[in-house]
Formats: structure tokens, sequence, C-alpha cells
């Protein structure tokens, strides 16, 4: 149990790096603008609604604030549309990985052999496109596993079923 | 009688459990309207005779429907073992059916509060790894009855058989009164005192929210601002205040310790740890070495001085429980020898000792100190708020040592590393905490950066438990990766059970 041990066998291993991450499908970038989309539309309601009622009287700085929305507005599409070439998945022999985020980057792998259970969930706008999420549970505290948005429903019924064989065995 | 026989019919607990459930039932009912109560008291004086007889009257009407309840509830919970398995009805009026198979069943433990102590019942908890609703607690059995339904249960554990084969009587770790009164002055105060106040702060809302009810929230807050405003003034008040604080913080700990860990017992039993302790309430607690997800190892400067560490273990901890500080279990006063031998334990032939310490990349000391600034400014703007005066900036000449000191420590001690089987993580700062975590109990890995960690080619690794994470910030990438890839591999290859 030298030093060497860690250097020259752990490079021997299956290299996470070196694995082809598969993008999700494009479909669901639509998915991700319309939601956005929604929120903004509530929030631009509401502001519309003080506003116009002029609850709290706030006469010139609405204007501001109707600025600062659409300035967040297409700052966070901005971010969407990079972030979303950054979501990436991959399926392996053993286990399963999702990377995602642009200021923020993770990648999490979970092993079939921890997987307590998969789910396969569909919003109502996803539904519309035909794609679904896939989640992974392991134990424990299961808040923070992988979850990972915009398959296609064949494909994502496909990782599960393989994914329970795996457990299965 | 066999043991199994003895169980196979249904049967209920001891006659004396229907005192612990009415018990149980009053002292729940007492913590709810204890304002009512309290109320009661303060008014009494001014209650008429006639009011004061229906008072009474429907106190005494609740009392006897509690007795009624308490007997129902222990009329209709009834167990038996059958089948490998463990079945238990209960209810009143709604019947619960509960099964469960014997090879589900993670611990079974005996637990004794002040009142099962008095009246020599046991309380019986089996634990599952799965819902928190199968959780059961049996609340009296003789001990006679406990044992003999514990080795009902786990004789057919495969694992088990050679339970009472190997049983060495001397226990490994024994913490006597004088030996607690030195882990009790060492413990970390501050935070005895922090948690001391969040229990008054509890009491003082409850209280406030009764003067509130009365309209008296004047009253309340008067007295408050009057003595408050006088401790401003006077810098005497103060160092006494502080005097009392540091009192009212060892007291505090010196209580806490002596409560959860009196009469700490460590036995190893057959790939066991049994560990019992506990002042008022006694609690038994046998942990299966393959139940332990993590370990932790601390000390701080002191304890190191006189030699002694505390171990926290961490099982595991299914989806929803609410409860996870019970599968946290902590014992103290561990001389180092005592530790090696729990280590070895748990993590057979696994030495750590001689791997050169892997340190977190600078980028971390710079994460911290950037941290600390951040926080710095809340501060500062957060006393001028509070205050209204530029005096208070001067504080900072006291805080920025402080915080220097501190970032200085925890980056000096953060570090890691690994045998085959075995990571171990140091950190602390004050305190020193070395984690050991057996690579095949990681549950899932995260490899994490921020865009400006990116930058410096460095990541944070996450490993995700089933008893919590455990984090080692600011590898450089390489490093992280080749981790990473590791522990995939001890996952994927390994046939251990993790639980």
């Amino acid at each position: 149990m030298t030093d060497s041990f860690q250097n020259i066998a752990v490079i021997s291993f299956p290299d996470i790096s070196k694995i082809e991450f598969k993008t999700i499908e494009k479909q669901y970038l639509n998915v991700i603008l319309i939601n956005t989309a929604f929120i903004f539309l509530i929030v631009f309601a509401i502001l519309f609604f003080i506003d116009y009622k002029n609850y709290l009287e706030l006469n010139e700085s609405i204007f501001w604030l109707y600025a600062i929305l659409s300035i967040a507005l297409l700052f966070v599409v901005f971010i969407k549309l990079i972030g979303f070439k950054k979501r990436k998945y991959a399926v392996r022999e053993k286990d399963i990985s999702y990377k995602k985020g642009v200021f923020f980057r993770s990648l999490t792998t979970v092993p079939f052999n921890r997987i307590q259970h998969v789910e396969i969930d569909q919003g109502p706008i996803s539904r519309y496109f035909n794609l679904v999420s896939l989640s992974v549970f392991t134990a424990g505290d299961s808040s923070d596993d992988l979850k990972i948005s915009g398959l296609l429903k064949e494909d994502a019924q496909q990782i599960k079923e393989y994914i329970s064989n795996q457990i299965d065995e | 009688m066999s043991n199994s026989e003895r169980f196979s019919q249904f049967r209920k607990q001891s006659k004396k459990g229907i005192l612990v459930i009415y018990l149980n039932i009053l002292y729940k009912a007492l913590k709810a309207f204890w304002i009512l109560l309290f109320l009661f008291i303060q008014k009494f004086s001014k209650i008429s005779e006639t009011t004061l007889l229906y008072i009474y009257l429907g106190i005494g009407l609740l009392l006897v429907f509690f007795l009624v309840r308490a007997f129902l509830i222990f009329q209709n919970f009834q167990f038996k073992i059958e089948n490998k398995h463990f079945i238990l009805k209960r209810g009143i009026i709604k019947k619960t059916n509960t099964s469960i198979p014997f090879d589900r069943i993670q611990n079974i433990n005996f637990k004794q509060n002040i009142i099962q102590q008095l009246i020599n019942v046991h309380e019986v908890n089996i634990e599952t790894a799965g819902s928190s609703k199968a959780e059961i607690s049996i609340k009296a059995l003789s001990f006679k009855e406990a044992s003999a339904l514990k080795n009902a249960i786990t004789i057919f554990d495969k694992k088990n058989v050679d339970q009472k084969t190997e049983t060495s009587e001397k226990p490994l770790l024994k913490v006597g009164f004088l030996a607690l009164l030195k882990v009790s002055l060492t413990e970390n105060h501050l935070q005895s005192l922090l948690l001391l106040f969040a229990l008054l702060i509890g009491f003082f809302q409850q209280i406030s929210e009764l003067f509130d009810g009365l309209g008296k929230r004047d009253v309340l807050d008067d007295y408050i601002t009057e003595n408050t405003s006088t401790l401003e003034t006077s810098v005497i008040l103060i160092v006494g205040l502080l005097m009392l604080l540091t009192f009212v913080a060892v007291l505090s700990s010196v209580v806490r310790v002596y409560l959860r860990h009196f009469n700490l017992t460590v036995f190893i039993k057959n790939n066991a740890l049994e560990i019992y302790q506990g002042l008022t309430t006694k609690k038994s607690v046998i942990l299966k070495k393959g139940k332990v997800q993590h370990i932790t190892i601390s000390h701080n400067p002191i304890k190191k001085k006189l030699g002694i560490s505390f171990i926290t273990f961490k099982q595991a901890i299914s989806g929803k429980v609410k409860k996870k500080q019970d599968k946290i279990i902590k014992i103290v006063g561990c001389k180092s020898a005592q530790i090696a031998t729990i280590k070895d334990v748990l993590f057979t032939n696994e030495n750590l000792e001689g791997l050169d310490k892997n340190f977190s990349d600078i980028y971390f000391r710079i994460r911290l100190y950037i941290r600390s600034i951040f926080i710095l400014l809340v501060l500062n703007v957060g006393l001028y708020v509070g205050f209204e005066n530029t005096h208070v900036f001067w504080a900072n000449i006291l805080l920025i040592p402080i915080f220097i000191f501190a970032i200085e420590i925890s980056f000096r001690k953060r570090y890691y590393l690994f045998s085959h089987e075995l990571l171990l993580m140091g950190s602390g700062t004050i305190e020193t905490h070395k984690t050991y975590l057996p690579f095949f109990k990681v549950q899932n890995v995260k490899l994490k950066q921020t865009m400006f960690q990116a930058r410096k080619n460095v990541a944070d690794v996450v490993f995700q438990t089933a008893s919590g994470k455990i984090k080692i910030p600011c590898m450089q990438l390489e490093k992280a990766q080749q981790i990473y890839n590791y522990t995939l591999f001890k996952v994927e290859t390994s046939k251990k059970s993790w639980m």
C-alpha cells in the first residue's frame, strides 16, 4: 500500500472523463423555454396588475421594475440556452451518469447495484413533445440523487428496463 | 419452553405496560397543554368554587378516559412470531396488522426511561431499514421476555447463530463517573450554550404567545427593554453576564453529557458493538458491523491532552425518517487503544498508518478567505444597522484575526488519504475530526465545480452514503477524477452488502 499503488493502479480503471456523453433531446429546449416563459408571464402579470391598480404607489419606479425584469428574462434565457448544451448523460455497463451546469458544473454517477428504484414521470408540457424524466433513487437521504429530464419516452423505458435487469441480478 | 414456542401465539406485553402507556399519554397531554395548567395555577384564587368543581370534574374525566384508552391500547397490542416473520396487531378502532420478515429487521434495541426503570420493564424497539412506519416499539416487557424475543428473532438469522458462544464478559470501554466529568468539562461549551438557548427560545415563544393572547404583550416587552437598557450601560453587568453565561454553558454541558452517557459501557460481541448508556433513559444499542456506514473520530485540543476522543457512528437512514438523530450513535471518552480496537472490528485489516496525507488545493484557502470576507461584510453591516454607531467597526480588530486563524487552521486540518478499501478524511477548526468511509458503502458520487474552480482546474468530490454526504473540497481535477473512478470501480465490483 504505497503511494505508487494510488497512481499506477487508479489510471487503469474505467475512466469517467473518457466516455462519450449523449446530449438530451433537442425538443426539451422548447419545454424549458415554455416553462421559463410561463413563470415570467406570471410575474409580469402580477407587476402589471400592481401597476394598473396602483397598489404600492410605485409611479415612476415601475418602469425600472419592468426594465429589471426584462433584463432578468434575457439573462435567464441566455443561461438556459448555454446550460442546455451542458446537460448530458451516459449509461455504462454498471452505472449511469449525468452532468449539467454552466456556473456550477456537476457530474453525478450512480452505480446500478446501489439503485433502490427507478421512476419515469412526465409533465404536461413534456407530454406534448413525448418527453419524460428519468429519476433514480438510492438509499438514505435520496433528495440528491440523479434525474435526467428530456428523454424520449422509448429511450427512458429502455434505460429503466436495463437498470431493473441489472438490479435483479 | 423454547423461544419460538413462547411467541407462537398472539400475546400481549407485560401488564405493567398499561402503566407505561398511561403515563406516556399523560406526558404527551401535559406537554401539549402545560400552558393551560400554568394559567390555571396562576388564576387559581380568582376562579369561583363552582367553576373549580367543573374543572376538577373535567380533569378527572380526562384522566379516566386516558386510563381506558391506555387499557385498550394495551389490550389491542398483540404480537407473535410465525414463519420467520414478526407479526403485530394494534389499534383500537383502526386496526393495523404489520408483518416484518426477520431479514428486514435491522436492529433490536432495549430502552428504559425513568418509569420503566422504576417498575423494571424494558422497551423493545425493532428497527427496520424500510419505511418509518415499520418501526415498532413494544413498551413494556420484562428483561427475560425481552431477551427471549430478541433471541427468537435473531436465532433465525444465520449470521447470528453463534450469538451465545463467544461472549466476552469484559467490556471494551467503561466510562465511570469521574471520567465522564473529564469528558463533560472538555465539551464544546459554546455548542451546549446554543442548544440551551434554542430550548429556552422555544419556551419563551410559548410564553410570549400566551401573554400575547392575554393582551399583556406590552408588559413583557417593557420588562425586557427595561432590563436590556441598563445592561448596555453597565460594563460590570456585562462582565457578570459573561461569567454567568460561561457557568451556564459549562453546567449545561455537564448535565447533557451525564444524561446521555451516564454509565457508558461498550462490549464487543462477534463483530458487533453493544453500547449501554444513559441516566434517566437507559439505552442499549447493538451496532452491527455491516450497518455502520461511516464513523467520525473527534477530539479538541484539551481532550487531546487528556488522550480522550469521541466517536460518532452513522447508520443508514431510510428515505423519510424524521428522527435522523436516532440513527446517530455517539460514544465518549475513548482512549486510543479502544479506538484502535473499534476500528479493527469495523474495518478489519485496514491500515492507514504511514500513508501520505493529501491536502486540499491552495484554491480551498482562497475560497475560505472569499467566503469569510462576505461574512465579515454582512456582520459589519448588521452591527452598524443594529447599533447605529461607527465605533462598532472597531470590532473588526478582534474579528479579522479570529477569522484568519480559523481559516488557516481549517485549511491545514483538511486532508484525505485512502487505502484499498477505506477513505479517511480529516477536517475541523478547533475540534479535529477524522471520518472513515469504506468505499463500497458509497451510494453515488458527484464531481462539482464552480466556474472559478474550473478555471483553476480543481473540483469538489461528494460521496453520498446511506447516512449522509461526505465532501472533499477542492482537489486537483486529475486527482478528483482518479478517486471518482476508483470509488465507482470499488462500488461496482463489491459483492458485500452495504447494509
